[in-house]
């Protein structure tokens, strides 16, 4: 028996010369939803977008109504159009209504190549739809449900050592007091634009961070290699500890990793143990970040997961540590992280992923003795000398 | 002009529990220029796609002719958070064909969503019972907050809930 189906149609037909009229359904066991558009053909621009709910989950789904017509305006061949309509439309209205325009959109594009064919029929009689696609004469807007990667920041270059930040002797003064009693660094933030998804410019996590009172940060962006310079300039512009690492992408999650520094993702999307392998030859340190993030949300029942089988899971077996303390998920999956990372003797830290200003600090690791740059983190993470701390909350 | 159609579109995607362990999600494909179809398989309680298949029967994509046996990256990906880059970032290396990965990650969308029916079923009736259950459901996952126009500010959902 099905437990679930979704169906979604689209039509479209030309109401006139220069104007298509877009019908598009979503209907499944949550929700039923319709969308009519129109798209002026000359520019691919989206006239008017209208919804409307069959039905729904939530007393306030309604809601979104009052902002679908903000996709007014947008072009379907603009370049990462599928972004824009989650932002907006899915961010602000329902992620449901988004995915139905993202459909209709991609169904636009098929169209038009069909539309363009036909008139070029009425030259060229004999002309078949693969001849045209490969003419020339088609849209050059391109094809396909756009999956556009964010162009993001430049990948930096490879550092021959590891940098050190702070001048032991003439800096002294800027290592924060704790130093001699440890120190509390947020090993996990974010920053714009290294990091697309945040929204907060390196220089502002880091004025937070010294505001707030932690002893350091780590700039940790996905997928992104700082360049060893341009830290240090932080650093000493700030007077304040600031370290680098890096958060990748693989096929089994987010990994936070220090000490490497090569561009991994130059080849996609990485394999963990190949990750590992490159890891150990740079002699860096590999954390699992966020592992049960969104994992407990249908609970735990339900999926069968339990502390035991969870500790089963093959890429425990790659890492050094566990994030334990994250700040964009619950309670209950660090809680659970922590049972994990217990069960299996690895250590946990702490760190907030921060991706906002008001984030930075809500949850850091606390270190034994001194750091002051990226080869003495490195060796107090490899020691174990270290636990997660609640920070900004405590 | 007339009301006949230039071009129409059907996609279905489907959920099917096998076992207690055995999830499995199919997109079919249907429209003027193509028909495909992905189905892959996923095992609980990691939800670890542990067989994926598909078959592009009708297109004119030249770089989706032949691209199904791409879908064997995805194994061994656990369906959930991020999944998206990843099974974009994995298939994406193997196969230009967008199409492809669309529906494998339509797959994913359809598990989850499935997963959601099931919570979602639990909800009271009345008005003032669903408003607490969508609440607390905010106030257990706080990601959920300004996740959309139900769930942002102002409405009554969040009353009372401080943002993240």
């Amino acid at each position: 028996m099905l437990k679930f189906s979704r169906n979604k149609l689209v039509g479209i037909a030309r109401k006139d010369p220069d104007t298509l009229q877009v019908h598009g359904v979503l209907d499944d066991d949550l929700y039923g939803l319709e969308m009519e558009i129109s798209v002026r053909l000359s520019d691919l621009k989206l006239l008017s977008v209208l919804g409307k709910w069959n039905h729904w989950t939530t007393p306030e789904c309604q809601k979104a109504l009052s902002f679908i017509d903000q996709a007014e305006g947008f072009c379907i061949d603009e370049e990462g159009l599928e972004q824009k309509i989650q932002k907006t439309i899915g961010r602000k209205a329902c992620r449901h209504f988004a995915t139905l325009l993202i459909e209709c959109c991609d169904a636009v594009k098929e169209a038009v190549k069909i539309i363009r064919w036909e008139e070029a029929r009425a030259k060229h009689p004999e002309l078949t739809f693969e001849e045209f696609l490969n003419s020339g004469l088609q849209d050059p807007s391109g094809s396909g449900i756009p999956h556009h990667h964010s162009a993001g920041a430049s990948r930096l270059q490879v550092s021959p050592e590891p940098i050190r930040v702070l001048d032991r002797t003439k800096d002294e003064g800027s290592v924060p007091k704790r130093a001699s009693g440890g120190m509390v660094i947020d090993i996990h933030t974010h920053s714009y634009p290294a990091s697309s998804c945040s929204s907060v410019s390196e220089d502002r996590l880091i004025e937070e961070a010294k505001r707030i009172g932690l002893d350091g940060i780590c700039l940790t962006d996905h997928n992104y290699v700082w360049n060893p310079d341009r830290v240090k300039e932080l650093s000493q512009k700030h007077g304040f500890l600031v370290l680098r690492g890096n958060e990748i992408t693989t096929d089994q999650g987010h990994m936070l990793v220090f000490g490497l520094d090569a561009n991994i993702r130059e080849k996609g999307i990485v394999k963990l143990d190949e990750l590992r392998r490159e890891v150990e030859k740079a002699d860096g340190f590999m954390i699992v970040v966020h592992p049960f993030r969104g994992f407990l949300i249908f609970g735990v029942e339900q999926l069968g997961l339990n502390l035991e089988k969870a500790m089963e899971r093959p890429l425990f077996k790659y890492v050094d540590a566990v994030e334990v303390m994250n700040g964009k998920v619950t309670k209950e999956e660090n809680d659970f992280a922590s049972e994990v990372a217990s069960g299996l003797g690895l250590p946990g830290i702490g760190g907030s992923d921060a991706h906002k200003e008001s984030e930075v600090g809500l949850y850091a690791t606390r270190f034994q003795g001194s750091i002051v740059d990226e080869k003495d983190l490195i060796d107090r993470l490899k020691s174990g000398k270290f636990s997660p701390v609640s920070f900004r909350k405590a | 002009m007339t009301d006949i159609l230039s071009f129409s579109r059907n996609r279905c995607t489907s959920v099917e529990i096998i076992d207690d362990q055995i999830i499995k999600s199919s997109c079919h494909l249907q429209d003027t220029l193509t028909e495909a179809f992905v189905e892959i398989t996923a095992q609980l309680p990691d939800l670890e796609i542990v067989a994926a298949k598909g078959d592009v029967r009708r297109t004119y994509r030249k770089e989706c002719l032949d691209s199904t046996e791409s879908l064997q990256k995805v194994i061994g990906v656990r369906i959930g958070p991020g999944m998206l880059e990843i099974t974009k970032g994995l298939l994406g290396e193997n196969t230009e064909c967008k199409e492809l990965i669309f529906m494998v990650q339509e797959c994913c969308h359809g598990v989850i969503l499935s997963l959601t029916k099931d919570i979602l079923l639990k909800a009271p009736e009345d008005l003032e019972g669903k408003t607490e259950f969508f609440s607390e459901m905010v106030r257990n996952n706080i990601r959920l907050y300004n996740r959309c126009a139900a769930f942002a500010a102002g409405s009554r959902l969040v009353e009372g809930i401080e943002p993240p």
